[in-house]
């Protein structure tokens, strides 16, 4: 095992070779300048990375990785900075390779359906670029404006629209790929199911720890004849959770299924101010069912009728893409609006057993009254990814550390009733802790070969996704040390 | 009685192995298909537990014997040829595990068969959305193997895309999982997907949780056949419409007559929703077929069904002569253009491409096959992004070429994920791309 040698890198001849590669506006090297990448949408952890280079191509990505390989420099991929688990965190004494000037669409093939993007390119654009011809890109994260598909194709991203359409792996068809000893590969391709292993399912999700995907081959669907969007609001949530079950077991599948609890409407309603959703409501379900028009039809008297049945007081229907935006809004808003309610919020996006819904909320609500705070639930109720809320004020001091365990608390039980620590947000260095709750030694292994194959000296994002006993204390230090004696710790 | 067999009888009971010479027959020339050379395996192993399956691997581990890895037998001569010490099969690991009819998911032991497992979902009207080779007989270990699904890929993607997690048996012995029972999971690598086409040579797969679907109200087919030009622009106008179909495969003229379906080319569109859509979908596209001069038909209930049956089943089943099946790509805007230039190598050859996704497969009788003329089809597939991959073929043409055609840049990488799963190389080796 190493151990971590406190000496001060010279940081001179390698920002020097960086340059050579991208020029000296490529690379970001002053105090204040550095301080925008301390940390991504996980603000509770920060560290300065100490130099940021932003290449424009593979060929420049492979060059500053080559240089890093040589000098054994720990590198980070970081895309917009708006993951929630820490992913793109920096590590001490550490490059950070940005890649948010690799923003071209390199080509669209309507015919094939596939579109090839670099990793800067924002979600959003994928489906603006291909829309006025009958098409969009499903995958669609709340931070969609934003968020890039790089960071995407690392976390495996899912979205609102996930229930139906899958999340972000099931739309990468093929990636090219800087691996950490700097070469080039190229994995998967234009059709799917290509001869070999299956690189890019394993590549997708993995947190930026296998290499840097520097191009990406999308799949891009076909825009549904007719779209609508449902609005119910119930008087308790286990109602609203029963409307849930009934509509999936009714044999229909939805494009998204939300659901957001009174603390969250209200905190929606003071900011968005969408009027939309009745703030004495104990829940709102949000349902967008897609298809032929004779579908959508019918489809909505069936869920209006269900929802009806579980006790809902209000449906609300929108057809036209002005009305369902204005419904999708609120949940749109949901976490920006958490950060009204309060100084600071903590999420978490551990996933269930549908069925397990009421069940769940219920503990989550004794938690957070044993903790003291209050948590606000936002779902995609569909496929039982929760993301509660925690409401907490950072400046107390040990606020932090309390909210942290409970959120442990609550992933505990996510896996408890046989669920998963993360639905969409990864592990990142937020939740590597809780792994061993999940995955037993022998699992974690396994997964570490992958690792080995790919990283083998660790330089790819170290400190992500899998425990390590320095940082995560006795849940770690029963994984034994021998057992990853292979892979390198930084 | 042979010191594996006897080894591993102490595991699993003496009823659960059986030595080469006494395999039954029909088991016995199949897998001696998959054999490189004449020296056979020492026996076969049917563990009845993951427990035992463990200890079996372990102790071929320890003992540098080269594994087999198996269901039931029904693909297990697609793939590399192998030199093994000995056979396991999973088919004794059965059980269905869980069935979480409000979850949409169904976990299963790895030997389980594919037509048990949709007899259980049927009942409570959900579905495997997979539509593998040898329903009958295909385990659901095997079908994470060799990621085999057909025309369904349209509307529910690959086998890939519906495994949502798994426990295996690694080349150590040692039991691991990854994934989970839920449908939407990012928590750790996605070995799955790396399992999922995998051939065995990472780990024998015990268990698998797979996402399952609720039963369609209503089903129809429209089935057009006619010239490649109006088959092609009718494949174009129905990608550009509204209409959503879960199938639709193109068929190769040979195809077409062998199914007694009309003459020429063939486009066959499944549609599965309620039935007003069903109906409104048939109609519209019968219409459009029908106004670019293609013969259509309407097809429902048993007729429907045996139909997709028939595309599944082998080529003329009466043969005698050997038979040849490929797995190929090809970009979905080449399909009919590449279909008709494969006709041309092998005239009589049975064609199926998914339009949706570009794969498909290819199947000629042994006799009109050489090499040269598989290499100059695999080059064809090649150069519309494609590939094409010998499953079925007889030992020596194997023995002649390379099975998986291969010619991407990444080898040195799946060479090291295999080494750093199997690094004693004893799981299936050889079956898989680069000798692997």
């Amino acid at each position: 095992m190493l151990t971590q040698e406190k000496k001060q890198r010279n940081w001179k001849p390698i920002i020097k070779q960086f340059e050579a590669v991208v020029g000296k506006n490529g690379v970001v090297k002053r105090r204040e300048e550095l301080i925008t990448y301390e940390c991504d949408g996980l603000t509770s952890y920060r560290q300065r990375p100490d130099v940021v280079v932003l290449p424009r191509t593979t060929e420049q990505v492979a060059e500053i990785v080559k240089i890093c390989d040589r000098n054994s420099i720990p590198f980070i991929a970081r895309g917009a900075g708006t993951g929630l688990s820490g992913g793109a965190l920096p590590t001490e004494d550490c490059v950070l390779i940005v890649t948010a000037l690799m923003r071209q669409i390199l080509s669209v093939d309507l015919e094939n359906q596939q579109v090839v993007v670099q990793p800067g390119v924002i979600n959003n654009w994928v489906t603006q670029t291909v829309s006025g011809a009958g098409f969009y890109y499903a995958p669609d994260p709340s931070s969609q404006i934003i968020c890039s598909i790089g960071g995407n194709v690392a976390e495996n991203s899912g979205g609102v629209h996930c229930l139906k359409y899958g999340v972000t792996t099931n739309h990468v068809l093929g990636l090219k790929l800087v691996l950490p000893d700097g070469s080039i590969v190229d994995v998967g391709g234009q059709i799917p199911e290509m001869p070999g292993y299956d690189l890019t399912g394993v590549f997708v999700g993995s947190e930026g720890t296998l290499g840097i995907a520097t191009e990406v081959t999308l799949k891009i669907l076909k825009t549904a004849q007719s779209i609508c969007v449902l609005l119910a609001d119930f008087t308790s949530v286990e109602a609203a959770g029963a409307a849930v079950s009934d509509i999936i077991s009714g044999g229909i599948i939805p494009a998204g299924m939300e659901m957001m609890d009174n603390l969250s409407i209200n905190a929606v309603e003071d900011v968005v101010a969408t009027g939309c959703y009745p703030r004495d409501a104990e829940a709102i379900l949000l349902v967008e069912i897609d298809g032929l028009e004779v579908e959508v039809a019918a489809n909505k008297q069936r869920i209006a009728a269900i929802c009806k049945q579980n006790g809902a007081r209000n449906i609300t229907t929108a057809s036209d893409p002005v009305q369902r935006l204005k419904l999708w809004k609120g949940r749109k808003a949901a976490f920006a609006a958490a950060g009204h309610l309060s100084p600071d919020y903590y999420v978490q996006d551990g996933v269930i057993p549908r069925t397990q819904l009421p069940y769940v909320l219920q503990e989550i609500k004794y938690l957070g009254e044993k903790y003291g705070y209050r948590i606000a639930n936002v779902f995609h109720a569909g496929d039982g990814n929760l993301h509660p809320l925690v409401l907490y004020d950072n400046s107390i001091p040990g606020a932090l550390e309390k909210v942290e365990e409970l959120g442990g608390e609550i992933l505990k039980l996510c896996v408890k009733v046989g669920g998963s620590l993360s639905g969409e947000h990864g592990i990142g260095a937020d939740k590597r802790c809780y792994m061993p709750n999940m995955f037993s030694p022998s699992d974690l292994e396994a997964m570490q070969w992958v690792r080995a194959a790919f990283n083998p000296k660790g330089l790819a994002n170290p400190g992500k996704i899998f425990p390590t006993p320095r940082t995560c204390g006795e849940a770690a230090r029963a994984q034994s040390a021998k057992q990853f004696e292979t892979v390198e710790r930084f | 009685m042979t010191k594996i067999a006897q080894e591993l009888g102490s595991i699993v009971g003496s009823d659960a192995v059986d030595q080469w010479e006494n395999i039954e027959d029909r088991r016995r020339v199949e897998i001696a298909r998959s054999l490189k050379a004449e020296t056979f395996p020492s026996c076969i192993v049917y563990p009845h537990t993951e427990a035992e399956l463990s200890e079996v691997i372990a102790c071929a581990y320890q003992n540098k014997w080269r594994v087999l890895a198996c269901g039931n037998c029904s693909k297990i001569s697609w793939g590399g040829l192998v030199e093994v010490d000995l056979v396991v099969s999973t088919q004794r690991l059965n059980q269905l595990i869980q069935h979480a009819v409000g979850d949409l998911t169904v976990t299963l032991e790895s030997g389980t068969k594919f037509a048990d497992v949709q007899d259980i979902l049927g009942t409570a009207g959900q579905f495997l959305a997979l539509d593998p080779t040898a329903p009958e007989l295909a385990t659901m270990g095997g079908i994470v193997a060799t990621a085999d699904t057909g025309s369904l890929r349209q509307r529910y993607g690959g086998v890939r895309d519906q495994l949502l997690g798994m426990s295996f048996v690694r080349a150590d012995g040692q039991i691991a999982k990854a994934g989970g029972r839920v449908v939407k999971n990012v928590a750790g690598y996605d070995l799955m997907k790396l399992f999922t086409g995998s051939y065995g040579t990472l780990g024998i797969i015990t268990s698998v949780t797979f996402r399952v679907y609720p039963l369609p109200e209503a089903s129809g087919t429209v089935v057009l056949t006619g010239t490649a030009d109006a088959i092609a622009q009718a494949l174009t106008n129905l990608r550009s419409s509204a209409l959503v179909s879960i199938a639709a495969d193109l068929l190769s003229s040979g195809l077409v007559a062998c199914l007694g379906i009309g003459q020429g080319f063939g486009l066959l569109t499944r549609f599965q929703s309620i039935p007003e859509s069903v109906n409104q979908q048939s109609a519209a596209l019968l219409q459009l077929g029908q106004q670019l001069g293609l013969q259509g038909a309407i097809y429902s209930a048993g007729d429907e069904v045996n139909l997709w049956q028939k595309l599944g089943e082998p080529i003329s089943a009466s043969s005698t002569e050997p038979v040849i099946t490929c797995k190929i790509g090809v970009l979905p805007s080449a399909a009919v253009a590449t279909l008709t230039e494969l006709n041309k190598i092998v005239p009589q050859s049975e064609i199926l491409i998914h339009s949706g996704s570009g794969l498909g497969l290819l199947r000629f009788e042994a006799n009109a096959a050489t090499p040269q003329r598989i290499l100059e089809m695999r080059s064809l597939c090649q150069s519309q992004s494609g590939f094409l991959t010998l499953l079925e073929a007889p030992v020596s043409l194997k023995q002649q070429i390379d099975v998986w055609g291969y010619n991407g840049n990444s080898l040195n990488l799946m060479r090291s994920i295999k080494q750093q799963f199997d690094s004693k190389n004893i799981l299936n080796p050889n079956r898989f791309v680069g000798e692997i």
